[in-house]
């Protein structure tokens, strides 16, 4: 097995208590509560604006919440938001990449950035998973919507987290594209722990356990 | 987890190549300060014509060029990524105060190529009476650091605000007044043969103060 | 209540003092009266930016918005006795020293702190999200609050060499009339009185003002 796709077993927890966030015009994270383990996976499902990518920023560490806890722990130790960066792998639609950059050169600043030891290895592994290992050399910019979001899945698989965000990780993606992510989150719900938001159907049946979040305009939540 | 030791280094180290690199691909940021800065001085030289004798003018105008070329070119480091969406990419990889760190070193760089440029040719246009090198270099490069430090945190500030050029210069000014003065009397000391240490002193221990407080602010600086 | 009045009445005690009964400094004539105002105001300029800058630093640690509603409503305050002291010193040095303005080290002083309330409030005012205006302006107070101190280490360097006769600045280096002194700390007093309870009220608009821009999320059916 390649580097890349064996996940390290670790015994990833995730508890959140009454998590809200709360944007200037009112959007915002209804409270949220649940408690998650490795090994397995967990679909976060709600209307457009109930906050999914909200919630998934908040566990990757990229957003203080307004009010709640939410805590990671790997090992039973936990994990702080200046850890997050090293054991959380995230993607989502708005992550973009230096387009003045190649694929590879992206994939490869990302590596050596976080300190990997084997930048070349990690790179030509994840790309020959996510199959752009033949547009390596291409400027970020000429890449299509679909390879664009192949690129974000291989960038939250580089380094080998425990945990895996994923938001909306089937956009923009054909049949095969898909597959990959279907791929990804089995292999990866086997050992460590997969949160990802959708509204796919095909794709909440991967999960064993679902986050409904309500709000959003549609009232409050019960 | 195939981390290395120190990956503080190994990211400030990183991100300071894709800054150059990506400053190579596109050249906009270089092309535009060199150009803004030739500008200013050809517009001081045509208006003042030589001053020799005058090392205080001397010394006031070369700051002031070296100044402007930096409002004008140093807050891209953080305004580009904002603008191309990739700070959340460059939040993920690496800790705030590395990317702090990296962009100021970045800056740096780019203000040494800025001087090396500018420097002789001011010289040259203003005719001013030969430096001494030891204390004329050291003055313009603590100047340098404590300039590029103060302006890289105030452009992480800006680049999340709606007022970027503008908002950038008002903001940077009363920061770098102290800097600006000890750099400006720093340089005229030296032209006129008097010791510029205590200008050095200062401006050494001006950017070590800013450089710690960064240490302890840019954790605070994204958080959304 | 009691307070608004009893501070009326004090700086009003303290005014007719000073224009009543304090004597004129020998050599500024009538334009005396000008320091019961000026150096207060100075005074409280500075009291200002520091409680907006503790405050500042306050919320970063413990995140408190009434944190970040103090340190705004100084600094508003602030500028406005900051513009205050630098109009009146302008005119009193115009009167005294026949010219508006002389870069001289306290001119500097005040015009810097003018600068640094103006680049404050600016930036707050280009940031939309409650949040991150208290952020990156406490942020930004961090980093004045860092080099502000530098200042008083140049500006009489700089100010030496530039002029080289110094100009004698009467304020705060005279020895004051008994009776001048009464006045004059009087309204020193009186303008630390106004200072903070101007603060106060800033501070209880800055709260309701935000909560009545929460109310219209909560009112959703």
């Amino acid at each position: 097995m390649s580097a890349v796709a064996a996940v390290p077993g670790l015994a990833a927890t995730l508890d959140a208590e009454g998590l809200h966030h709360r944007y200037r015009l009112g959007r915002g994270l209804e409270p949220v509560s649940f408690s998650l383990s490795a090994p397995g996976a967990a679909a976060v499902t709600g209307a457009n604006g109930s906050g999914k990518s909200t919630l998934l920023r908040i566990v990757a560490g990229l957003l203080r919440p307004t009010g709640g806890t939410c805590r990671l722990a790997i090992d039973g130790a936990a994990i702080t938001v200046g850890q997050c960066r090293e054991r959380v792998g995230f993607a989502s639609p708005d992550l973009s990449f230096y387009d003045e950059l190649s694929v590879e050169e992206n994939l490869k600043f990302a590596a050596e950035a976080r300190g990997l030891r084997d930048v070349l290895r990690s790179v030509g592994e994840t790309l020959d998973l996510i199959g752009l290992g033949s547009r390596a050399p291409e400027r970020v910019a000429t890449l299509s919507s679909g390879m664009k979001q192949r690129l974000r899945l291989g960038f939250a698989l580089l380094h080998q987290p425990a945990v895996l965000l994923l938001d909306e990780p089937g956009s923009h993606l054909d049949e095969p594209g898909r597959t990959l992510v279907r791929t990804t989150i089995e292999r990866h719900r086997r050992s460590g722990l997969v949160v990802f938001a959708t509204n796919d159907e095909q794709e909440w049946r991967l999960a064993d356990q679902r986050i409904e979040l309500r709000g959003g305009g549609l009232g409050h939540p019960a | 987890m195939p981390t290395s030791g120190s990956s503080f280094g190994a990211a400030v180290w990183a991100i300071l190549r894709k800054e150059c690199r990506s400053e190579w691909r596109t050249r906009y940021g270089l092309n535009a300060a060199l150009l803004f800065a030739v500008t200013t001085l050809t517009a001081v030289s045509f208006a003042v014509g030589r001053l020799g004798d005058r090392t205080d003018l001397l010394a006031a105008l070369l700051w002031v060029v070296l100044l402007f070329a930096s409002l004008v070119s140093l807050s891209h480091a953080f305004v580009r990524e904002v603008e191309a969406g990739t700070l959340t990419l460059l939040r993920l990889v690496a800790a705030p105060t590395a990317i702090a760190f990296g962009k100021l070193a970045f800056n740096l760089l780019f203000l040494t190529v800025l001087e090396l440029i500018t420097v002789p040719l001011f010289m040259i246009l203003m005719g001013g009476p030969p430096p001494r090198w030891g204390a004329f270099l050291g003055v313009l490069a603590l100047g340098s650091l404590a300039l590029a430090s103060s302006s890289t945190l105030v452009g992480a500030v800006i680049a999340q605000t709606r007022g970027r050029g503008a908002l950038f210069a008002a903001l940077c000014l009363p920061i770098l007044l102290p800097m600006l003065a000890a750099a400006v009397s720093g340089t005229r000391a030296q032209w006129q043969a008097a010791s510029a240490g205590a200008e050095m002193r200062l401006l050494a221990s001006y950017a070590a103060a800013v450089l710690a407080a960064s240490v302890l602010l840019y954790d605070h600086l994204w958080e959304d | 209540m009691i307070l608004r009045a009893l501070l009326l009445v004090w700086i009003a005690g303290a005014l007719i003092a000073a224009f009543l009964w304090a004597p004129l400094v020998p050599g500024l004539g009538e334009t005396t009266r000008v320091l019961y105002f000026h150096i207060p105001s100075a005074w409280i300029t500075v009291v200002a930016l520091a409680w907006s800058m503790v405050h500042s630093l306050l919320y970063l640690g413990r995140r408190r918005m009434e944190h970040d509603d103090h340190a705004a409503a100084a600094a508003e305050l602030g500028l406005l006795f900051c513009v205050g002291a630098t109009v009146s010193g302008s005119l009193w040095a115009k009167a005294v020293w026949h010219s508006y303005w002389n870069w001289d080290p306290r001119e500097t002083s005040i015009f810097f702190l003018l600068l640094i309330y103006g680049a404050y409030l600016a930036l707050r005012s280009a940031i939309e999200s409650d949040e991150r205006r208290a952020r990156l302006s406490a942020i930004y107070s961090a980093a004045a609050f860092v080099t502000v101190p530098f200042l008083m280490f140049v500006v009489p360097r700089l100010y030496f060499s530039l002029h080289p006769d110094p100009v004698i600045n009467p304020q705060g280096r005279l020895d004051m009339d008994p009776r001048i002194r009464v006045g004059f700390f009087a309204m020193m007093i009186g303008f630390t009185g106004l200072f903070f309870w101007l603060l106060s009220l800033r501070v209880r608009i800055a709260r309701v003002e935000r909560g009545r821009a929460i109310q219209p999320a909560r009112a959703m059916t």
